[in-house]
């Protein structure tokens, strides 16, 4: 187990150390310019020069890098370019607003498609199930742009009842937990009827069935639980998923969370800010993939942790 | 004594893929209290399907049954919701195959735990448990407070099918029926599967309806063999009349055809 662990988060760190080295380079070799975006409109080209000397971006990238990792092993991510403060804390303030909007997505999406897929288990095949199906393929199809401009159009303009942007209030989660949990609920409520057609349909329900178990214990003891399985592992992905920051929900909904940070870095090529946005949230989502990983167990008698399945 | 069984003219049609297909056609047969009854013939010929259907545990919508299937006095084709309250009561069922047969994610102790708090409402959680473990002690489970903890998943499939056969008893049934209750086992846990059958038989007077497809097993266990052939009842009678001096070439095929049980063995 412990093995497992340490094994895991070595690879972890593996994985980090490649995107943020790929991130690196690939924002360095992009056209555009941090000085420009930080002098003056009226700059000259040796001001540019004393800037980007400033920002330490003089040297070669290989160079840069060197220096970047000698940084990054005693904890240093650099000073963020227009927030001037440490790029580690800007991103740091917005990891739990990016957090709430992915557990309220994620929950509601589970509020959501549980029912939902039950319900079209067992009505499998008939016509209101299909109704069902198109609906939440339609809603996963629609541009997140589109469905959240749309709700809010319907909710903070026609009826002002929810506000359009920021986090003021626990209200402006709703609008925007909405349109994430949108895409999620064909996806989640599918894999719940797959799940539960099978399970329902099973040779070990039937057995219970014939000793005696009811119908209703039988979905909701039974196919249920076996179930929760799969669906609880696709949730928890979404939710690891949804760390990397919810970009255009962010954006549309000016949410201030890491997906809305990433725009506005990448906008004024503030080359810290996008590398410690990388690499927080890329530590974000796996270390909550492990832990799923790691609660998998829990769930599945079947299955231990690096150990082939017992018979 | 009134008939546990009554079967007449029963007919099960199945829509299949490649149309309807009359899986069970015109049985009649009757299990009496204490009885065994089996049931023999080669694979596809109907057994389950009459099983099944007589337990109503064929998909609604897939099966169309019709005549008449007496279960300790209901007719539970003519009022299929009556089966709700003989389904482990009245009649258990012993399935096919043990290693599909139990949820995976639940163990061997809350199964069972369920089951008698089923059967008697308003048990203790810690009752339960007691009467799970004399259950498993019953069909000679060995360390049988071990494998309450356990998963389907840890236990061989002689195993599973003993816990299965304590999940049948749990009902307290007047009848078992015992669906090709071995032939997915190892042929060296066969018999002692077999055997724990025959002996709870003994002790409990418990009615079998037995499905095999194995002349020696039918020998061993029956009072009355129906030989089956595409849904119908080809010959029928005392075990000896059928399988020793069968009128009909089938049951000479069959015969000709099956291994002889193996020798004992120490149970699984
Ligand atoms: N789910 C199904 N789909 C299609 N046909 C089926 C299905 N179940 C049973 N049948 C058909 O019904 C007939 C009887 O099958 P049944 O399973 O009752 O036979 P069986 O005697 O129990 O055979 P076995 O010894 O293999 O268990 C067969 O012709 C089979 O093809
Ligand atoms: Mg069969």
């Amino acid at each position: 187990m412990t093995t497992y662990i340490v094994k895991r988060l070595g690879q972890s760190a593996l994985v980090i150390l490649l995107t943020i080295s790929t991130v690196f380079v690939l924002i360095r070799m992009a056209p555009g310019d941090p000085a420009t975006a930080f002098a003056a409109p009226n700059a000259t080209t040796e001001d540019l020069a004393q800037i980007r000397t400033q920002l330490g971006l003089d040297g070669s990238i290989l160079s840069q890098y060197v220096t970047f990792l000698g940084q990054l092993f005693t904890g240093d991510l650099g000073t963020s370019y227009s927030f001037r403060a440490p790029a580690f804390e800007v991103v740091l303030d917005r990891v739990p607003y990016t957090i709430t909007l992915a557990l309220a997505a994620v929950m509601l999406t589970a509020v959501i498609a549980l029912p939902l897929g039950i319900w079209m288990a067992r009505r499998a095949d008939t016509g209101r199930e299909t109704g069902a199906n198109i609906v939440t393929i339609a809603a996963q199809s629609m541009p997140e742009f589109w469905s959240g401009i749309m709700l809010l159009t319907v909710f903070s303009v026609l009826l002002p009842v929810l506000p359009s942007s920021g986090f003021t209030t626990w209200s402006g989660l709703v609008l925007p937990a909405i349109t994430v949990a949108l895409l999620q609920v064909a996806l989640i409520s599918r894999l719940v009827r797959r799940e539960m057609v099978s399970n329902l349909t099973s040779p070990y329900l039937t057995v219970a069935r014939a000793h005696g178990i009811g119908e209703r214990r039988l979905v909701w003891g039974y196919a249920l639980s076996n179930s929760a399985i799969p669906v609880l592992t696709a949730l928890g992905t979404r939710f690891a998923a949804m760390l990397n920051g919810v970009v255009v929900v962010e954006v549309v909904f000016n949410w201030p969370g890491v997906g809305s940070l990433v725009v506005r870095a990448l906008e004024t090529r503030d080359y810290p800010l996008i590398q410690a946005t990388v690499l927080v949230t890329a530590a974000l989502a796996i270390l909550v993939q492990l832990l799923i990983d790691l609660l998998y167990p829990l769930l599945d008698p079947r299955v231990r942790l690096g150990k082939a399945t017992a018979r | 004594m009134s008939r546990l069984v009554e079967v007449e003219d029963l007919q099960i049609e199945l829509i299949t893929a490649r149309g309807v297909v009359r899986a069970v056609d015109g049985i009649s047969l009757h299990v009496d209290p204490g009885e065994t009854v089996t049931l023999i013939g080669e694979s596809g010929s109907g057994k389950s399907t009459t099983a099944m259907g007589l337990l109503r545990l064929l998909p609604p919508d897939l099966a169309v049954l019709s005549g008449k299937a007496v279960l300790a006095g209901h007719d539970v084709i003519a009022d299929p919701a009556a089966i709700t309250g003989l389904r482990g009561r009245v009649a258990g069922l012993i399935p096919q195959d043990p290693m599909t047969a139990l949820s995976p994610v639940h163990t061997v102790g809350s199964r069972l735990s369920e089951l008698v708090r089923l059967r008697h409402k308003g048990t203790s959680r810690r009752q339960a448990r007691l009467a799970a473990k004399e259950l498993l002690e019953q069909v000679r489970v060995p360390d049988p407070e071990r494998v309450l903890t356990r998963y389907p998943h840890q236990l061989s499939g002689g195993l599973q099918q003993r816990v299965l056969i304590a999940c049948a008893l749990a009902g307290e049934p007047e009848l078992l029926v015992a669906d090709e209750p071995t032939s997915a086992l190892d042929v060296t846990v066969q018999a002692g599967v077999l055997d724990l059958l025959m002996e709870l038989q003994e002790r409990t007077g418990v009615a079998i309806l037995m499905i095999t497809h194995d002349l020696g097993v039918a020998r061993l266990v029956s009072d009355r063999v129906h030989v089956m052939r595409e849904g119908r009842f080809v010959e029928s009678g005392d075990v000896e009349q059928v399988v020793d001096a069968p009128t009909h070439p089938y049951p000479k095929q069959l015969l000709a055809a099956v291994p002889r049980l193996a020798p004992k063995e120490v149970p699984a």
